[in-house]
């Protein structure tokens, strides 16, 4: 799927994980291809300054908004429940399957999760780290990515199409957070192409 | 799983701090499920007043608490 990504597309989908890891976050969503995008994606990510996002900001509203919305059952709730026969683990177990890990109220995370995440970080030479693994949305934008290329006609895929991709997917918490900046995507959109056509 | 018998047990327990638990426990379910349903449901495109209508709620309840956070 990567052959044709340019070498700034691919600083962004290599970084997405590590922008992750380093929130200490257990996928690679939507949100971290931002904060990616901003970091490795050159006109990508100046289109995204141009437009008022910052890494700062982005990074304070991903804390905001990962909550919302989504309530903290602990394991005295799974007590709780177990209590009058709702077993949490069995429904947690269903949403997942239809939406994918995490998407029900995760449980709060232990620190030895993160250890586990990584557990094949120790055979590995220090200094490399084991990517998190992308969140469904996460993968949709690189493929939304590789559909706005061949839509364009381009015969590659840059930074430029990972922005549009993620600006199409519209779902995920990489679009609240623009959306929560205040960020006009349709504008953002248009401004994006314009910058494609003007280096091809 | 606990034996039939033991969830009954519980479920019935007449002690209320048990069994008030048990109702915050459930309300932080249901917002955790209608969050993922909600989200789910505007990703295929249903409407802010489709949704409300399933929730049997109304569309201004809906929207203000989930518009641009999902």
């Amino acid at each position: 799927m990567f052959e044709r990504f340019t070498d700034a597309a691919r600083a962004v989908v290599n970084g997405a994980p590590v922008e992750a890891q380093r929130l200490q976050h257990p996928l690679t969503g939507t949100e971290h291809l931002l904060l990616a995008l901003l970091r490795h994606g050159e006109g990508a990510g100046a289109l995204l300054r141009a437009a008022g996002v910052t890494s700062e900001g982005v990074e304070a509203a991903i804390g905001r908004l990962l909550h919302v919305g989504r309530e903290v059952l602990d394991e005295e709730d799974a007590a709780a429940l177990r209590a009058i026969g709702v077993d949490l683990d069995e429904v947690r177990a269903r949403i997942e399957q239809d939406f994918g890990p995490g998407s029900l109220a995760p449980p709060p995370e232990p620190p030895r999760r993160w250890f586990g995440l990584r557990r094949r970080g120790a055979a590995r030479p220090a200094g490399v780290i084991d990517h998190l693994p992308y969140s469904p949305r996460a993968k949709k934008v690189l493929e939304l990515a590789l559909r706005e290329s061949l839509r364009l006609k381009h015969g590659y895929v840059g930074a430029e199409h990972v922005l549009l991709g993620l600006l199409r997917e519209n779902a995920g918490l990489g679009a609240s957070v623009l959306a929560d900046a205040g960020v006009d995507v349709e504008r953002l959109r248009r401004r994006t192409e314009v910058a494609l056509r003007a280096a091809a | 799983m606990e034996k039939p018998s033991e969830v009954a047990a519980a479920a019935g327990s007449a002690d209320p701090k048990v069994g008030l638990r048990a109702v915050v426990a459930l309300h932080r379910l249901a917002d955790a499920l209608e969050a993922v349903q909600v989200r789910n449901a505007r990703r295929l495109g249903w409407s802010w007043q489709e949704i409300a209508d399933a929730l049997g709620v109304s569309k201004q309840a809906v929207h203000k608490k989930y518009a641009g956070r999902i």
